[in-house]
């Protein structure tokens, strides 16, 4: 019966560990993929200067589609509340693209960076998030 | 609501897991610690319960840390005296036979109040009957009573007493103890045979039949009054 305390314990601790572990794979992984999606559709709109063309429509089709699968992932770790704003950033640059607003686009854009930025930081075990 | 509803039930399976690995102990017992630790969890376990957009290993990664945590500390108590005593305390004397040390009462912020509260409770009503009172690491004071306001024992009375033993539960409810059976050495059919014996025919008819280790019973039958018997010797396995 000890040994099966014991063993009830290691379970435990290599559970937790996986779980920390996943946690970093999967919620770092989804962000700079956004991250990345948004660099990718900042340089294109740097070059075109419209958003009215196929490259920056499919380009924020695929930030939608890459978010929306992630989110799924993310749920298991992430409080929903904490992440909900790169969704809704994504909706609106949408409706951007339809009014040809350029303004309001780069700062959405900007604004989901940022959310990225400050979560990558928020989730890391440093002295800064401990303390 | 669904979500709440599965939610609480996976919440609930994990604290009990976790208490069921954490041991027995009854809220009188704990520790100092351990009680501020079931206070936390409880207080955890209600936060994924009730957000739905927190996700529920926000809840159980705290509540399996505090089982580490808790762990590590009853190991490294149990191996080192030192941390035993940092964790737990010691003992303290509060009464000795010259009477109450008052500086052990103050270290412990109590009150003669408090300790005759405890020593009344112990069944104690006069410190003069009192030897020694202990305050235990628990919080829990226990009393030495005088030579002379002892209990009786048969030894005091040089009686020759015969031991007792624990009464083996065979028969609960109408349902045999198939554990407690292998444990006495009886078989179903011992017991229907027992029954028998004892004119009950119906083993839903029983609520309860118990024999210790010198063959003595007792049976009671839904409708009838209780009764004790003589069987044989039991074989303890």
């Amino acid at each position: 019966m000890k040994i099966l305390h014991y063993i009830n314990f290691v379970i435990i601790i290599l559970l937790l560990a996986g779980i920390c572990v996943a946690e970093e794979v999967v919620v770092s992984g989804s962000l700079k993929q956004v991250q990345t999606n948004c660099l990718e559709i900042e340089k294109i709109v740097d070059e075109r200067e419209n958003l009215k063309n196929m490259e920056v429509v499919l380009a924020v089709d695929n930030l939608e589609y890459n978010w929306g699968e992630d989110e799924k992932n993310m749920c298991y770790m992430v409080n929903h509340k904490s992440v909900q704003e790169i969704g809704s950033e994504i909706a609106k640059l949408k409706m951007y693209i339809a009014d040809d607003d350029v303004a309001n686009f780069r700062v959405s854009i900007q604004v989901i960076k940022l959310h990225c930025h400050d979560y990558l930081h928020f989730m890391g075990a440093n002295m800064h998030n401990v303390l | 609501m669904l979500t709440i509803i599965i939610r609480s039930i996976i919440i609930y399976v994990i604290v009990l897991l976790v208490f069921r690995i954490m041991g027995k102990r009854q809220i009188g017992q704990m520790q100092p610690f351990e009680l501020v630790l079931t206070l936390i969890i409880a207080d955890l376990a209600t936060i994924p319960m009730a957000e739905v957009s927190v996700p529920v290993l926000h809840g159980i990664v705290p509540l399996l840390t505090l089982v580490v945590i808790h762990f590590m500390l009853a190991l490294f108590s149990r191996l080192s005296q030192t941390i035993s005593k940092v964790v737990s305390g010691k003992p303290v004397i509060l009464i000795n036979p010259k009477g109450i040390d008052y500086e052990a009462m103050k270290k412990l912020n109590l009150s003669t109040d408090d300790i005759f509260a405890a020593l009344r409770e112990c069944g104690y009503f006069s410190i003069s009957q009192v030897q020694y009172a202990i305050m235990e690491t628990n919080g829990k004071i226990s009393v030495m009573p005088k030579a002379d306001s002892a209990p009786v024992t048969n030894s005091d009375l040089k009686i020759d007493a015969q031991e007792s033993f624990i009464p083996i539960m065979l028969v609960s409810d109408g349902k045999i103890m198939k554990e407690n059976c292998t444990l006495a050495g009886m078989s179903d059919e011992n017991i229907s045979s027992l029954l028998k014996e004892h004119h009950c025919s119906k083993l839903k008819e029983v609520i309860l039949l118990c024999v210790d280790e010198m063959g003595e019973g007792y049976l009671q039958v839904k409708g009838k009054e209780g009764k004790t018997f003589q069987t044989k010797r039991l074989v303890n396995k």
